[in-house]
């Protein structure tokens, strides 16, 4: 017989631990006892009426987001409170929906940048990100095509469909299509997007109508620290990035003197945000930090400030095709620092505008396109085949993501907070093309993240480990409960 | 409509006198610091009532609750509702009705006209006003998206949040105003909650904390969180608790704020937060909040609702209900103390809770499966001495 807790005993429990301190020891005490669970067991337990809450233990971290002691904001003193350690839960009624009859297609809602839209973020014109949405509606695609041709939803002939909207900037119209796509087109779940801000507006559109979230290409550290139980992000975010930057530029090379030139955009903003509050905090603060408009030519005045205080490296965050317009006016006079890119500038578009000044370039990268992987093999080759041209960084990740809904579907059947459920208390790493996804307990991808260093007229993908980068000291102690602050 | 009184019982009355007084200072054992005197007990809500579909409400998702007068108008994720108080009976709307969109997120009503003011959750706004709705969308008027989350009328205008900042309307003079980053402070656009009263608007604003806009001055004043870290806490009481704000609600010069990350109150001079671990919150996650004075808060959670009865003390009433068996508790709690268990029978309609009104001495919360009401007979606002309370179990 299933357990069953109903809120008032939850309720007891919770003042107990509460009155002792240790809110968070409930979800660690119960994950150490229980242990994860099979997808069968949850599959069992969630089969529950509209007011259970499903015994389900909660997955915990000890460190948010693998932050190194010397990282953490404000890391000399004892928060009164850290958030996202412990899994967020779904208390609604929406697992005692019945599953519908009579479907003729079972529709999966996609949200990118597919044609060029006005945008906020750069003042008017398209933010350039058709390209990547292009990408990213293919791997989609190329996910449920192959689900399709495997039976469909549970081999019942009935067709996985990808119900497209185009994500547009333009006075927040993204939040009215996931409204859209939640009431009219009654899809069972979503992938998107890019543009960080426009994927904030649809993940609260989507707590509210309660459609699970899958993001593949919004790599805005705050995507995720939002607590809205609906969304899980397949995908390294920037943070990873910036943490294995800075680990390669502090605790590597001992490189001192760091400037920053980043777009004006949400993408630059939140971008570069633990590399400016990591140099700080490591005692190299950034020498200065410099926008621009995404789209400029001209960025003398940008650089005059930057060569003013004679900076070792330059951290760029942005688009590839600015990236390398940087990097080219930089080496034009004379400024021959290492530059240091976000994923953005592994693309073919940078490496032709950027010519040889390309060559010693080094970006964070969330995955290793290089794994010998079959699975990547496999898809490349049927990548290769549906649309003749290699997949990257955001079809691969938008094929994984997809193809993590679609399992959840195929696991759950046809209930919103039942595919939530088999997503959020999965035990084991989803085995994706881009590696294995692991989620932490805030639902984001805690996987390995890269190097990409430009080498030999080519992209090489390291390791950590392959590089020898040391990583600093992470405590796996809840922040609160520590001795002192950093131990 | 289903009524299920939980009626106090002399018998427990009898049995809670007994538990109280082994509480009195005068019993502590000698070598014992002597308990802090009982302050008192807060109201607490025994009596409830239950509406669902088959009561005449279009759909049982509620995202909005406004009591005016006689009417309650309920929003719902497929329609909207309307309960006269004096016959019982419900009204109800859907698209096939004229209303312009399904999903109703917020409701208002203009004391002077009369007029609803409602917010559609991806239709933008619309008025009804004698029997006909009217409607504003990003296409024919100064709404700046139609995805709206709140509305709230101020004087005769009208402020809508919406999902890219926030509009007002001058119904007098057909004017409209947008606000957004570009001239007011706010680091995100994303409105959540407004809400108006004594000269002053407050925008909860995800992302960006709380906004406040002086009507006379037409000056802006922005509430954030002080750590500007959206990991951690660093300090409870140092200003909004998180910027990630959900709802708001102004009384008495008070500013009561919710968040997905706990609550806080504001004063105008001292802020205080409260986390579930040491509150009666049920739960950090917090879809909505109002304020019935300086003192008395109500915050809607995904695990039931918390009443801050009395703020000096900090006294909490804490509802939860078990559905499926029509049963439901209400815990009193001092800061992080339990003081005693209320069985109040079947309360809350389910515990996910999403919208509050109150009504006189009744309250109305809107959860996400069907509305209720606690009826108020004998409410007191703070506390009373404790003798005579319902059942109690400690």
């Amino acid at each position: 017989m299933k357990t069953r807790h109903s809120l008032p005993s939850l309720r007891l429990l919770t003042l107990l631990t509460g009155l002792l301190g240790v809110g968070i020891a409930r979800a660690q005490e119960a994950s150490a006892t229980s242990g994860p669970l099979s997808t069968a067991t949850v599959l069992e337990r969630i089969k529950v009426g509209p007011y259970e809450l499903p015994d389900l233990p909660l997955k915990t971290n000890l460190n948010y987001a693998a932050s190194a002691a010397d990282i953490e904001p404000f890391g000399g003193v004892k928060p009164y409170k850290e958030h996202f350690l412990v899994q967020m839960e779904y208390t609604g009624p929406g697992r005692a929906l019945p599953e519908p009859e009579g479907l003729k297609s079972v529709g999966i809602g996609f949200l990118g940048p597919i044609m060029p839209t006005v945008s906020v973020a750069t003042g008017g014109r398209s933010h350039n990100e058709e390209a990547l949405g292009i990408m990213m509606m293919r791997g989609a695609q190329l996910a449920i095509d192959q689900a399709n041709a495997a039976g469909g939803y549970r081999r019942l002939a009935i067709p996985f469909e990808l119900v497209v909207r185009n994500d547009n900037a333009l006075w927040g119209s993204s939040g009215n299509e996931i409204v859209r796509m939640a009431y009219d087109d009654q899809v069972w779940a979503i992938l998107g997007s890019i543009d960080g801000a426009n994927t904030h507006i649809a993940i609260r559109v989507a707590l509210k109508a309660e459609v699970p979230w899958m993001n593949s290409g919004d790599l805005d550290p705050t995507f995720i620290e939002t607590n809205i139980p609906w969304v899980f992000r397949c995908i390294g975010d920037d943070r990873q990035q910036n943490y294995i930057i800075l680990d390669y530029l502090f605790r590597k090379h001992d490189y001192r003197r760091i400037a920053i030139v980043r777009s004006s955009s949400r993408y630059g903003r939140f971008g570069v945000r633990e590399i400016r509050d990591g140099c700080r905090r490591l005692g190299r603060p950034v020498l200065v930090e410099m926008a621009y408009k995404g789209g400029q030519e001209d960025f003398d005045m940008v650089l005059d400030r930057v060569a003013e205080v004679q900076p070792e490296v330059i951290v760029h965050w942005g688009n590839g095709p600015d990236g390398a317009r940087i990097l080219n006016a930089m080496r034009a006079r004379g400024m021959d620092q290492l530059f240091i890119a976000s994923d953005r500038a592994v693309t073919d578009e940078f490496v032709q505008l950027a010519g040889q000044h390309a060559e010693g370039v080094v970006c964070g990268f969330p995955w290793n396109p290089e794994s010998p992987s079959p699975r990547l093999r496999a898809f490349r080759e049927a990548f290769v085949a549906a649309y003749g041209t290699e997949p990257e960084t955001y079809a691969a990740h938008a094929y994984d993501g997809m193809n993590m809904i679609l399992w959840a579907i195929q696991e759950a059947g046809l209930n919103r907070a039942k595919i939530r459920d088999v997503l959020a208390y999965r035990d084991q790493p989803f085995p994706g093309v881009t590696g294995d996804i692991p989620l932490s307990a805030a639902l984001d991808d805690a996987g390995e993240v890269f190097l990409a260093i430009r080498e030999g007229g080519r992209w090489i993908y390291h390791s950590r480990e392959d590089l020898g980068i040391p990583r600093g000291q992470v405590i796996q102690q809840t922040r609160t409960l520590r001795e002192t602050a950093r131990r | 409509m289903k009524r299920e009184h939980a009626i106090a019982l002399g018998l427990a009355a009898c049995l809670y006198g007994g538990l109280a007084a082994q509480n009195q200072p005068g019993s502590a054992a000698v070598d014992k610091p002597a308990p802090r005197p009982d302050p008192g007990r807060p109201y607490v809500y025994t009596q409830w009532e239950h509406f669902t579909k088959a009561d005449g409400l279009p759909n049982e998702h509620i995202f909005a609750v406004k009591v005016a007068g006689d009417q309650v108008w309920v929003g719902t994720e497929n329609g909207l509702a309307r309960y006269d108080k004096r016959t019982g009976a419900w009204r109800s709307w859907t698209e096939a009705d004229g209303l312009p969109w399904r999903v109703v997120s917020g409701i208002d009503v203009h004391p002077k006209t009369g007029e609803v003011w409602i917010g559609l959750f991806g239709g933008g706004l619309a008025r009804y006003s004698a029997g006909r709705f009217d409607h504003f969308h990003q296409l024919n008027s100064g709404l700046v998206n139609d995805v709206v989350y709140g509305v709230a009328v101020e004087h005769d205008n009208i402020w809508v949040a919406t999902t890219a900042g926030a509009s007002r309307y001058d119904t007098i003079g057909d004017k409209w105003s947008i606000y957004t980053e570009k001239n007011a402070p706010m680091e995100e656009i994303w409105n959540y909650g407004v809400c108006y009263n004594d000269g002053l608007v407050h925008l909860g604003v995800w992302g960006s904390g709380v906004l406040e806009f002086d009507v006379a001055t037409g000056r802006w004043k922005d509430y954030l969180d002080p750590d500007r870290e959206m990991e951690i806490d660093l300090y409870r009481d140092d200003g909004i608790i998180h910027v990630i704000t959900t709802g708001v609600s102004y009384v008495e010069k008070t500013l009561w704020v919710s968040t997905y990350f706990g609550v806080c109150r504001y004063d105008g001079r001292h802020w205080r937060g409260w986390y579930a671990h040491e509150s009666g919150l049920p739960s950090d996650f917090n879809n909505f909040v109002k304020g019935r004075s300086a003192r008395e808060a109500w915050y809607c959670t995904d695990k039931g609702v918390g009443a801050l009865m009395d703020f000096d003390t900090d006294t909490w009433v804490t509802y939860t209900t078990d559905g499926a068996e029509h049963a439901g508790q209400a815990v009193i709690q001092r800061g992080e103390t339990p003081v005693a268990t209320i069985e109040t029978g079947y309360n809350l309609s389910h515990n996910y809770a999403l919208a509050v009104d109150f009504d006189g001495n009744d309250v109305w919360i809107g959860t996400s499966k069907g509305l209720c009401r606690g009826v108020g007979t004998g409410y007191y606002s703070g506390l009373r001495p404790s003798s005579g309370a319902a059942l109690v179990k400690q």
